[in-house]
């Protein structure tokens, strides 16, 4: 008996939810009309076909050619050279892929790049200033320890400035509520919330 | 100033931030997968699809004909390659793609590579397996186990410890509990996903990965590469959290390797979440029998503990807490067995404090139950059955602070405000529980390497092949150095993960800041005589003073006379640029080899209860509040507090959020952690963070740390315990007390959840 891999067996991640509903779509065709489902088939090779995107990443520009299927996570990664932002789970349950998108927070991998054409995306390395000085909340990271091994730390940074900017930091409680996509496996949790009310009337607006 | 930077007490080191903090904030800190490297080609891994069988045919075809594959390693690929082996580096001895043998779910079958990530899932989801496929076996009470004795079956863990004559004893106790307990099975989920880059510099092979052992996966590559190992080199910066998983090297490594000869260019392996569950290593799940007799003044005079242990049927890992709970209070007399059960699974392996979170989970909560029976105070049982010398070997302890520790944590916590009786408590809707529990640790060090450069200018260069997987080990390695060369910490740099650097022995079992910071003081401690040595050199600048009269401090030496010298004055009188030292550490009752065995990647351990003088332990008391929604039984954990003493602490800060850090882990073993298995297939079910809970901020509200002062000079020349592991055993007992407290319902199964206390 011929089985699919575990992969594929076990749980559709969204790359292959993509390539796999052009053929689904061909083996049922009450969802369509038989044409418009090779139609779909047929453009499963265009979706791997490069595409030229324009983005704007920490108030730079970037003309990238990139498989249309690659996720915001990984033109930041593996197309712009912006290592800051992480791949913790992708599949936006850890939130460590945290940047803000027009000032709003997103699990850039769960945001196609093409999807992103004509925002204003910001990470990490977008926050301090060009003299080299920290941003309030990174300055507010380092000094109440808000975290051990460093790896969720910028998807906490950029998620704690939308969380500020949202009007989610009332309070600690409402903090620790408004954090809580983002998972610390050190469990620096403590150390975050002080963190934010230290950093959050300056982050206002900042 | 806050929280996060107590005050130093007795013997304990000032809270400086961490000196990699900025880096960590700015994004600037590279873990492996980001380490920058050319031309690279994507892996992406097919696993299996059955738990138990054999491969009988691999149809490549339509992966091979996704745009920009490059290439498929598989069945004949590793053919020249040594087979894994299972032990200190090695997280199992099944070569996956050896032979076509399937051992547990999710093994490994192939590795696709193209020239993008997201060509190499795509031909990786198109690779399709036949089996031959068998019945697996999954877990405890399946069909097909083997159960076999542990003792013996890991260097480990050599013997099932026993004192006096338990079955008298028990039979004579007025007052006995014979109770059952279990953990699950538990996957470690660090955040940074795990992951292998390698690629060739002509002979010479460069691995990128998370590593916590990078001289032993260096020696262990080599062999199966069957090269030398001076060519392999594993670079491992920044660690995204590890707690045991990035410990033993699992086979990909090699395959990866073999990728990116085959194709003379860089190859990357993200591993996905989801196939981290069956391709690394978890925590066994354990199940317990624990027998305590005791006379109603509530000394204890038996105690059992019988353990199993699921493990895989090519690989005994020993998870053996039974060293540890046999030696935690005064028993009178002891008996023990640990046996391992032979499953259909990958290998378990090391996760945070290995042995002593399922076994003093149930040791602490028997205790709670024997308190119960006795109708005593938990504190007070415990502090009547406190030993003198530990319970097995008569030997003393080289220190023990428990009963301070407990007595410090219940006044923080209000201890004495419980009402001790049952469902007493509460607070409008909820019900509300106190419990505590002992938490211990061995204390064990390694042999270690370090090399010091301190130049004419007052800056100093620290390297050693240690591992920063998060908790602070650059930051306490600059400080002793700051300490012994009077230099500031911003004047120190510190090189670590890199196999090319002096060894250091893995990070694991808590032996880091002592072992790293004994050799990091034997190095400062030759430069420093060197100094010296100059300084009172015929014509030097301190010329008849003796070595014994002479302090480094503020970039000079200063002489009980009162006259000094730059150091700087110094190294030139010396005519030198530099002094630099090479220091190999090794401890106390340590073998002729220690050292050899060090550079070889199998470091000697010494320490725990291993050594003739005294047993060496950590201990801390945790004291928990519970409340419990009288409706919904929802559980919630507002308020922790924990007193640890862990000898010298070199920084109070990362200690602290060590042991923080370590508490909420038990927060996750009391309520949230458990990997589910189908029993039908052997397959992890919940094999992502959605499904697989840990804690997350919400969760957590009040938490208390305090260090409690302790000084032991027998641990190591630093003078320091491990607490990287100190901090999560005894919580979730401590929770599971909390609960009975509040509702009188005894949970002895983990995690504790709202379906056990609804009936």
């Amino acid at each position: 008996m011929s089985q699919p891999s575990a992969l594929s067996a076990t749980g559709l991640n969204r790359r292959s939810f993509m390539t796999g509903t052009a053929s689904a779509a061909a083996a049922v065709p009450l969802l369509g009309s038989p044409v418009k489902a090779e139609a779909a088939h047929g453009s499963g090779a265009e979706l791997r076909q490069p595409v030229v995107t324009s983005l704007r990443i920490n108030k730079q520009s970037y003309e990238l050619s990139i498989d249309p299927r690659t996720s915001l996570l990984d033109v930041l990664r593996d197309h712009a050279g912006l290592t800051g932002t992480k791949k913790g789970c992708d599949h936006g349950q850890c939130g460590a892929c945290t940047v803000l998108v027009d000032g709003k927070r997103v699990l850039s991998c769960l945001s196609f790049a093409v999807m992103n054409g004509g925002k204003e995306v910001t990470t990490i390395e977008g926050l301090a200033s060009s003299d080299g000085a920290l941003h309030p909340m990174q300055q507010a990271f380092i000094d109440h320890d808000a975290f051990q091994c460093g790896y969720c730390t910028p998807g906490q940074i950029m998620s704690a400035i939308g969380c500020v900017n949202e009007g989610h930091a009332q309070s600690e409680g409402d903090i620790r509520e408004y954090m809580s996509g983002n998972i610390c496996r050190c469990a620096a949790y403590p150390n975050i919330v002080a963190a934010i009310m230290q950093a959050r009337d300056e982050t206002k607006g900042a | 100033m806050d929280a996060a930077a107590p005050r130093p007490k007795d013997n304990q080191g000032e809270p400086l931030p961490r000196v990699d903090g900025r880096l960590k904030v700015t994004g600037q800190a590279h873990y492996p997968a980001d380490l920058p490297t050319g031309n690279i080609a994507y892996g992406a891994l097919a696993t299996s699809s059955i738990a138990k069988g054999k491969v009988t045919k691999l149809h490549l075809d339509d992966a091979r004909a996704v745009p920009g594959l490059l290439d498929i390693v598989t069945y004949g690929d590793m053919d020249k390659v040594e087979k894994p082996k299972f032990g200190n580096s090695g997280a199992t001895s099944v070569g996956p793609l050896h032979d076509r043998i399937i051992f547990h779910d999710g093994q490994i079958i192939a590795l696709a590579v193209a020239e993008t990530f997201e060509a190499a899932e795509e031909a990786a989801q198109l690779i399709r397996a036949e089996y031959e496929e068998e019945k697996p076996t999954a877990t405890f009470d399946s069909p097909g186990t083997a159960t076999i004795p542990a003792a013996g079956k890991s260097p480990l863990f050599k013997e099932d410890v026993k004192a006096g004559d338990f079955d008298a004893a028990y039979a004579g106790a007025a007052v006995k509990i014979d109770q059952r307990y279990s953990t699950p099975t538990q996957h470690h989920n660090p955040i940074e996903l795990f992951s292998t880059t390698a690629f060739w510099q002509g002979d010479q092979l460069v691995v990128h990965e998370p590593s916590q052992n990078v001289t032993g996966w260096k020696v262990e590559l080599a062999r199966q590469l069957k090269m030398d190992p001076g060519k392999v080199r594993i670079v491992s910066p920044f660690i995204g959290g590890a707690f045991g998983s990035k410990g033993p090297m699992t086979p990909r490594t090699a395959i990866v390797a073999v990728a990116a000869k085959r194709l003379g260019r860089p190859v990357r392996c993200v591993t996905s979440r989801m196939q981290a569950f069956g391709t690394q290593t978890y925590r066994a799940e354990t199940r317990h029998r624990i027998q305590i007799g005791a006379g109603k003044d509530g000394r204890i005079a038996a105690f059992a503990h019988e353990g199993w242990e699921v493990t895989s049927r090519p690989d005994s890992y020993v998870v053996g807490g039974t060293s540890a709970t046999g030696r935690m209070y005064d028993y009178g007399s002891i008996l023990t067995h640990v046996s391992l059960v032979q499953a259909d699974r990958n290998t378990p392996g090391y996760m945070r404090s290995p042995p002593e979170t399922p076994y003093v989970y149930a040791l602490e909560n028997a205790m709670d139950e024997m308190a119960v029976a006795l109708g005593m105070d938990p504190v007070e049982f415990r502090r009547i059955n406190e030993p003198k010398t530990e319970p097995i070997g008569k030997k003393p302890f080289s220190s023990r602070s428990l009963i301070q520790c407990y007595d410090q944590a219940a006044e923080a916590f209000g201890w004495a405000k419980r009402d001790p009786k049952v469902g007493a408590m509460r607070d409008r809707d909820w019900l509300v529980g106190m419990g505590c529990a002992t938490a211990i640790y061995p204390t064990a060090v390694a042999p270690c390497a370090a090399r010091v450069r301190l130049t004419v200018d007052g800056d100093v260069r620290l390297q050693c092949g240690s591992h920063e997987i998060g908790t602070g080990v650059r930051t306490v390695a600059a400080q002793m150095a700051s300490e012994r060369l009077g230099v500031g910490i911003d004047k120190i740099s510190v090189e670590m993960g890199d196999s090319s650097l002096p060894p250091a022995p893995v990070s694991g079992g808590s032996i880091s800041t002592a072992s790293v910071c004994s050799a990091v003081l034997k190095a400062c401690d030759a430069v420093r005589a060197k100094l010296y040595a100059g300084a009172t050199a015929e014509g030097g600048p301190l010329a008849g003073s003796h070595n014994d009269e002479l302090d480094l401090a503020d970039g000079k030496i200063v002489a009980k006379s009162g006259a000094s010298a730059k150091v700087e004055d110094v190294i030139k009188t010396m005519q030198v640029g530099a002094i630099e030292e090479y220091a190999e550490f090794a401890p106390k009752g340590a073998t002729p080899e220690a050292l050899k065995k060090l550079y070889a990647g199998t470091p000697e351990f010494h320490g725990g209860e291993q050594d003739e003088d005294s047993v060496k332990y950590a201990f801390g008391a945790e004291f928990v509040e519970v409340r419990i929604n009288r409706y919904t039984r929802e559980i919630r954990v507002p308020r922790l507090v924990g007193a640890f003493a862990a000898g010298r602490i070199m920084n109070t800060r990362t200690a602290r959020s060590q042991l923080m850090g370590g508490m909420i882990w038990g927060i996750g073993q009391a309520l949230h952690e458990a990997t589910e298995i189908d029993r039908r297939y052997a397959r992890y079910v919940n094999r992502d963070l959605q499904d697989y809970l840990v804690p997350v901020n919400a969760d957590i509200k009040d938490l208390q740390v305090i260090l409690v002062p302790e000084i032991d000079h027998a641990v190591n020349p630093a003078g320091v315990k491990g607490l990287g592991e100190l901090g999560n055993v005894g919580t979730a007992a401590a929770v599971a007390s909390a609960v009975y407290h509040a509702t009188g319902k005894r949970i002895r199964d983990l995690p504790i959840r709202i379906e056990q206390l609804l009936a």
